[in-house]
């Protein structure tokens, strides 16, 4: 019986493992690819490891094309959204939640309803206003147009009506202002919300494409995703140079990899609450 | 100065950073785009010409729609349904407390957090006809090489695998959670019943887990109607739109061939897709789906 079960395990293991290595090996393909010369990469059959690790191709990839640039830009814009987007969808969820007022189900339905138009069929004519407003090919169009998320007002109001009235009552009586109840009783309850949504926000902005390419044309303004894009396809690199893409690649998903590393909890606590919040 | 219209004012003071935008580039947008889909445009000229329900007309009569339409729906049906039954089996297979679980879980769940862009340019060489791993693997099989991205029997399926490889582990963590919340008293009772591992798992598993699999085939088929930044890496709507999606027909008609009738024509289409899916699933989720693990 405890052989069986020992065997049983190891099989167990066994599927695991395989299972775990199938997916990650794009990534070990991608690295080991990088390492390789441009002859042999292009020798049949492929080997998994290289003659000879060549270390300076990252390097060379990261001195081709501005990546410096693209990843400040990914960074600097991801976050201000994270900041706006935090700030913003906290005073609305506090506003549908917590404070009386008139046609307050008309500002609760608005979120639902958005919840279910798809962003990408909104892009056309939010391309046209930001035109308008002059802020295509800007930092400032890149930020202003995605810094509110119905996503995120929508998981904040499940997490404040968690939150007990008495509790706010409470802080009332004190004399304490709206603002003061949100920021010092509210939010500090519900952290963990807020750490979800930061962190998921942030990877999404960090990583998106398909708005951010529309909105501008300007390589200085290049997301890392754009940014990698572009050195795939121009530059001469399209389909002759893949050890320096997969370099390039291996140097735009590794900061993402390290961040899930070190912030896994948070990331699958998200599960938690957005599966949470789908009951409500 | 009424105290109900002080509450009033400020509410919607508390509101307006968020509504600002969310009119900007949300509510008014869709305005917009039902307003444009019932107009002749093409960017450059000033004139907007009112042309009534013809883009309508002329969209839903083009082969070239309806081919969208069935691609979009092998889309949706082919990464979905895999998604789902591979996160519940990798789900099942990580439930047991096992040691070294954690490394399991790290590994599958790492593709979700990457940017697609970089990890479709990664398969795309994987793809590469000649020496990439994908015909290397077919090859040990015997199997004959494929041109992945070049041929449209094939290039679906390509996209479709960078889709599914990228999100399964995203779903196994849904079931992870929804797994371990089934009551163990619950499963006790049914062993005490006789009932083998199987059964426990048809019986009283899947039905409690049914809230979860409802919440991804929503999210999923959203996402999946959405989808761009694989297919505009890998093959660009093509060979011989394969792979246009009507997502991809609205890019392309807005953005490349400046075609805004039929561009926002398109939109409302998947506007539409998108309202049906979210009404079913208010009507499901009230109906039928067990909520009360």
């Amino acid at each position: 019986m405890a052989l069986y079960a020992r065997l049983k395990q190891s099989i167990h293991h066994l599927v695991l493992a395989a299972a775990s290595i199938m997916m990650a090996f794009p990534f070990i393909w991608m690295v080991s690819s990088a390492l390789k010369t441009n002859e042999e990469i292009w020798s049949f059959p492929p080997t998994l490891l290289p003659e000879q690790a060549l270390w300076h191709n990252f390097m060379d990839a990261w001195n081709a094309a501005p990546f410096g640039q693209y990843v400040w830009n990914s960074f600097f814009v991801a976050s201000t959204i994270v900041l706006c987007q935090v700030v913003n969808s906290a005073m609305y969820a506090y506003a549908i939640t917590h404070m009386r007022f008139r046609l307050k189900g008309v500002f609760t339905a608005a979120i639902v309803l958005g919840y279910m138009i798809p962003a990408t069929a909104t892009y056309l004519p939010s391309y046209l206003i930001l035109n308008e407003l002059n802020m295509l090919n800007s930092y400032q169009g890149l930020i202003f147009s995605n810094c509110v998320s119905v996503f995120s007002i929508f998981l904040i109001r499940q997490a404040f009506l968690q939150v007990s009235g008495e509790l706010i009552e409470a802080g009332h009586m004190d004399g304490a202002r709206h603002l003061t109840v949100l920021f010092r009783i509210l939010v500090p309850l519900t952290k963990p919300f807020f750490a979800v949504i930061a962190l998921i926000t942030f990877i999404e902005q960090y990583n998106n494409y398909f708005w951010p390419m529309l909105i501008t044309n300007d390589p200085n303004l290049h997301l890392v995703s754009a940014g990698l894009r572009s050195f795939f396809v121009e530059g001469g690199a399209y389909g002759l140079k893949w050890p320096l893409i997969m370099a390039a690649s291996a140097l735009t998903i590794a900061p993402l990899l390290v961040l899930f590393l070190f912030t896994q909890k948070t990331i699958i606590q998200s599960v938690n609450l957005s599966a949470g919040a789908t009951k409500g | 100065m009424t105290s109900k219209f002080m509450n009033d004012i400020k509410a919607f003071g508390f509101m307006l950073p968020a509504l600002i935008p969310l009119m900007l580039f949300w509510f008014i947008p869709f305005g917009y785009i039902a307003y444009l889909s019932f107009m002749e445009w093409d960017f450059m000229n000033p004139v907007k010409t009112f042309v009534g329900f013809e883009n309508y007309q002329a969209l839903f009569s083009s082969k070239k729609f309806w081919d969208t339409v069935r691609v979009t729906l092998w889309f949706c049906a082919g990464s979905v349904i895999p998604i789902i039954l591979g996160g519940l089996s990798l789900a099942l297979l990580l439930s047991d407390r096992l040691k070294g679980s954690f490394i399991y879980r790290t590994l599958m769940f790492s593709p979700w957090v990457t940017p697609t862009v970089a990890v479709s340019i990664v398969w795309s060489w994987i793809y590469e006809p000649r020496v990439g791993l994908a015909n290397t693997v077919l090859g040990w099989f015997g199997a004959a090489p494929v041109r992945w991205l070049e041929d449209p029997h094939w290039a679906l399926v390509a996209v479709l695998i960078v889709t599914i490889w990228k999100s399964a582990g995203w779903s196994m963590i849904f079931y992870m959670v929804a797994i371990r919340n089934v009551p163990r008293p619950l499963l006790e009772a049914a062993s005490l019943d006789g009932a083998g591992s199987v059964k426990r798992f048809l019986y009283v598993t899947l039905p409690l887990i049914s809230p979860t699999t409802f919440f991804l085939f929503i999210v999923q088929t959203i996402s999946a109607l959405q989808a761009y930044d694989q297919i505009n890496i890998l093959t660009q709507g093509g060979p011989a739109g394969s792979t246009r999606t009507i997502l991809y027909m609205y890019y392309q008609s807005a953005f490349q061939s400046y075609e805004i009738g039929e561009a926002s024509t398109v939109a409302m289409t998947l506007v539409l897709f998108c309202l049906l899916l979210s009404l079913l699933s208010f009507w499901v989720g009230k109906r039928t789906v067990h909520y009360n693990a």
